[in-house]
């Protein structure tokens, strides 16, 4: 017979690598996001865009399919890198919907009651602190942009007739690497919002408001001095620049102003340019916010 | 190994000097951290954790210099900040989880801890419950909870008993206590309360306008208070302050029948009570001087040195 | 009866929330201090005292006024609460510049108040900064300097050493001493009960909205009669004295200690077993080391009466 007496004792069992220690914000972060239901609607919801794509595939190339649709002829849809650019555009609206609705909850919880000092009090850094908040973000938009994505072009490569996948293969850089930026965008962007908005509702209407709004004046300022250069500030339209860069698509044409008007027309460094002026300005937000203390001077 | 090392540490912060070369080595096992407001406390738990850089000079905790291994001292140390800290859409034990894996503890063992670490504290019924519907009280004991999750080397308090109503001021001091007597743990405490200083280290490092103005070892204080004496009487007059001095003691009488006297080696305090019972008065109370840290404080303010303790009434 | 601060059957409620039931007190001048866990209602009786909320039954009258006439009532009354908010940006000149011209002072009249509060608490040079920049200490001044700008005849303070380094404690308890000596009705609340308990004149103890005890600190313990007063002696040789202590018919308890050098006392007669002790210790049986009642203070009362066991009585 023994009696336990329940005191204070010092740990003495394994440790996990300090390099690796960051990844626990990711692992609770992900845990937080999936705990709401409405949240992992949303995210089936993303995915049924490419979930409808790889039926349409799949009917596209296979010739039974066509039969028995009574379909003669060549092909309605040919499966080439504009099919993909309009599906990474539609995925890429669904991931800022996303990010508008689970980014306002990753940071701000922390600030709100002081938490931070207890995470920088750690082998954390501010660095691996945010590495460990965007990395959260960045694998809940890589599953519903360039995850589906891939994963389709492997649907078309194994279905299509001869070889497809060779002279396509540009394609699988193109769409990771387009997926990529948006979503380092969207993330670092969301992710300064919620460092300085407290309230989740007035956080996801930044969020959105941040993408619409420099589009719509940028919209006007083209209009009233005729020229393109309005379109720097109209996000969605600079990342699809990029993605036409990225995707070789040879021609496109988009309306600003009712006009058509040849994104070719338009350079992609700019488009580039402001990309990284995004990411940078959303860096320096996060900076001045995620502090252990804040100094007031004066 | 002293747990802590100032080596003429000197930081600014928005533009003023607040820590003005301090040079120091600590090794009591609960060091008290005291000063003036604005002595910069907080400045140096911040610099020891990290979140300032210094000016010039560095510190050592551990025998690692803060400069260069600040990770691995984090890893070391526990911290129970001042101000409110928590994740108010946690529950208790989800938050301290989270911490203790931030800390390195891999996750069986760190949900164990987590549950050991709550209950210790007493906060065992509400562990499930949301961090944001506990009360203030149960807070700082979460925050505590979190501090030594991990089996910190050092645990760093900063006011830990700020807001608490008498009785949770007391099991918060008996928690700190049981904590430092476990072994292999220093602990650094900053307060504003010198009976809690008083009552949990043994050893203070007193600051002023960013300066050292005393470091010292309180069980050696302790141990040489032992003709100071203060007592309570009931029905002492004069007389009996006046046969006091005849002894060859120094009395000094306040209001409510209080006395302090200082005995010369020769003098017992039987003395005392074969002359309280000549003269017929009772004396009601009657201690050893335990004021040692406050005339220690006001020393250090005045500008003394430690040695202000002895023969000052 | 225009020299109290009375409360006539006084109940709070919020809602279904209960702030304070059945509370009558007449407060005479002098220091009352007001003590209680959190939530036991202090914060509701200052609020009612001070005219910021209405009682939902009962009658408060403060020397004479009520607060049907607000303007009389707030002109001598200082009100500084526990709660750390300023107006945004505002610098602490400005902050009890314009309390004061509230008042209805002239501008000239204002500034000199001003500047006089602010020497009393000692921030005359850092009055011009924001408040927003003080550190918690001053902040906790600034709001006292606010209190006593317009030399209110009532003063009630919520915690006000709260964040204050020793020596300030130490001023501002001097400060409400000299207040209370002058004639003024002090009423502060505090957790650090040997602070109020050595300048206050009378206590009032709370718990869950009713008032438990009050009145004077050592008739408040007389009246606890369920407990014999307890006395700790340390001595050479307890077993000794606790024999001797056995032979009088008064003593219920004496309780050896576990280190073999104390004993602990139980009496219904203070007095015969001071006698006793007094007479042991010139006759030379034991050496004594100290001796203290062990619950002649506020803190033992509140253990009696709060604590875990009095709670449920």
């Amino acid at each position: 017979m023994a009696v336990y007496k329940r005191n204070y004792r010092a740990y003495a069992g394994p440790a996990t690598p300090m390099s690796w220690r960051w990844l626990a914000i990711t692992r609770f972060g992900l845990g937080e996001v999936f705990a709401s239901r409405n949240t992992v609607v949303l995210f089936v919801l993303c995915l049924v865009p490419p979930l409808l794509s790889a039926f349409l595939i799949y009917v596209v190339n296979s010739d039974t399919v066509r039969a028995l649709l009574n379909l003669r002829g060549a092909p309605p849809l040919s499966i080439n890198n504009r099919f993909f650019l309009g599906l990474l555009e539609v995925q890429g609206w669904l991931a800022l919907f996303l990010t508008a609705w689970v980014g306002p909850s990753l940071i701000s919880p922390d600030l709100t009651n002081n938490a931070l000092p207890l995470y920088l009090s750690r082998p954390v850094s501010r660095a691996r602190y945010l590495a460990g908040k965007l990395l959260t973000l960045a694998l809940l938009l890589s599953a519903v942009t360039w995850a589906p994505l891939l994963l389709l072009v492997g649907v078309q490569a194994a279905t299509a007739p001869g070889r497809w996948l060779a002279p396509n293969l540009f394609l699988v850089p193109g769409i990771f690497l387009g997926a990529c930026i948006w979503i380092a965008v969207l993330s670092l962007l969301a992710l300064a919002v919620s460092a300085w908005v407290r309230w989740r509702i007035v956080a996801i209407g930044l969020t959105l408001a941040v993408v619409f709004i420099p589009a719509g004046f940028g919209g006007v300022v083209s209009a009233v001095l005729r020229t393109k250069w309005g379109l720097l500030l109209n996000i969605p339209y600079v990342i699809t620049r990029v993605w036409i860069q990225l995707l070789r698509v040879t021609i496109s044409n988009t309306r600003i102003n009712g006009e058509l008007v040849n994104a070719l027309d338009f350079p992609a460094a700019a488009a580039w340019t402001v990309l990284v002026a995004i990411c940078a300005l959303s860096m320096l937000l996060l900076n001045k916010r995620i502090q252990a203390r804040q100094v007031v001077r004066g | 190994m002293a747990a802590i090392e100032l080596d003429g540490l000197e930081v600014r912060l928005g533009g003023r000097p607040v820590l003005n070369g301090l040079r120091g080595a600590l090794n009591g096992r609960a060091i008290g951290l005291l000063g003036p407001n604005g002595a910069g406390k907080s400045t140096l738990i911040n610099t020891l954790l990290g979140f300032h850089t210094p000016l010039r000079g560095t510190a050592r905790v551990f025998g690692l210099d803060i400069r260069q291994r600040s990770m691995e001292i984090r890893g070391l140390v526990g911290y129970m900040p001042e101000t409110e800290a928590f994740i108010a859409g946690m529950s208790g034990i989800k938050f301290v989880r989270y911490m203790a894996e931030l800390s390195g503890l891999p996750p069986e063992q760190a949900m164990e801890r987590a549950h050991e670490a709550f209950f210790y504290v007493g906060l065992g019924e509400v562990r499930y419950r949301k961090l944001g519907t506990y009360s203030l009280g149960m807070k700082q004991l979460a925050k505590l909870a979190q501090a030594i999750v991990h089996g910190p080397k050092l645990l760093v308090l900063d006011e830990p008993t700020n807001g608490l109503d008498p009785l949770a001021r007391q099991r918060m001091i008996q928690l700190i206590r049981d904590i430092r007597d476990a072994g292999d743990i220093r602990l650094l405490l900053s307060s504003h309360l010198l009976r809690d200083v008083d009552e949990t280290c043994d050893e203070v490092l007193i600051l002023k306008d960013g300066c050292v103005a005393a470091i010292c070892n309180l069980e050696e204080e302790r141990r040489s208070n032992r003709k100071f004496i203060e007592m309570e009487t009931a029905g002492a007059a004069a007389a009996f302050t006046d046969a006091v001095r005849a002894l060859g003691c120094e009395c000094a009488s306040f209001s409510n029948g209080r006395l302090k006297i200082v005995m010369p080696d020769k003098v017992e305090i039987r003395d005392l009570y074969t002359i309280a019972a000549a003269q017929g008065v009772q004396i009601r109370r009657m201690n050893h001087r335990r004021d040692s840290l406050e005339d220690i404080f006001l020393g250090a303010m005045n500008g003394n040195g430690a040695g202000a303790a002895h023969g000052r009434l | 009866m225009n020299d109290r601060i009375i409360f006539e059957d006084i109940s709070k409620f919020y809602g279904d929330v209960l702030g304070v039931n059945h509370v009558t007190l007449s407060l005479p001048p002098g220091i009352t201090s007001l003590v209680g866990p959190n939530g036991s209602g202090k914060t509701t009786l200052m609020n009612l005292m001070t005219g910021l909320i209405q009682p939902t039954r009962g009658h408060i009258n403060v020397l004479g006024m009520t607060p049907a006439d607000p303007a009389a009532l707030f002109r001598v009354v200082g009100y500084c609460t526990q709660f750390d908010s300023f107006p945004r940006g505002v610098t602490g000149f400005e902050f009890i510049y314009e309390g004061l011209l509230l008042h209805g002072l002239g501008h000239t009249q204002a500034g000199q108040l001003t500047s006089e509060a602010l020497h009393r608490v000692g921030l005359l040079e850092a009055a011009h900064r924001q408040v927003a920049g003080y550190s918690k200490g001053m902040r906790q001044k600034i709001r006292l300097a606010q209190a006593l700008a317009h030399h209110p005849t009532v003063l009630v303070l919520d915690e006000p050493l709260n964040g204050l380094d020793p020596m300030a404690r130490a001023e501002a308890m001097a400060l409400f001493e000299t207040l209370g000596r002058q004639g003024l009705h002090l009423v502060i609340s505090s957790h650090i009960l040997e602070e109020v308990d050595r300048i206050s004149d009378r206590v009032v103890l709370m718990t869950n909205g009713y008032v438990v005890a009050e009145g004077n600190i050592h008739a408040v313990r007389q009246e606890v009669r369920e407990q014999p007063m307890q006395i700790l002696v340390r001595c050479s040789q307890p077993s000794l004295l606790a024999s001797r202590v056995f032979a009088l018919n008064h003593a219920v308890e004496a309780k050896l200690h576990a280190d073999g050098k104390g004993l602990l006392v139980r009496t219904r007669n203070l007095d015969q077993f001071y006698e006793l002790l007094n007479r042991s210790a010139a006759e030379g049986l034991v050496e004594i080391e100290a001796v203290a009642p062990a619950d002649d203070d506020v803190n033992s009362i509140y253990q009696y009466l709060i604590g875990s066991e009095g709670g449920q009585s």
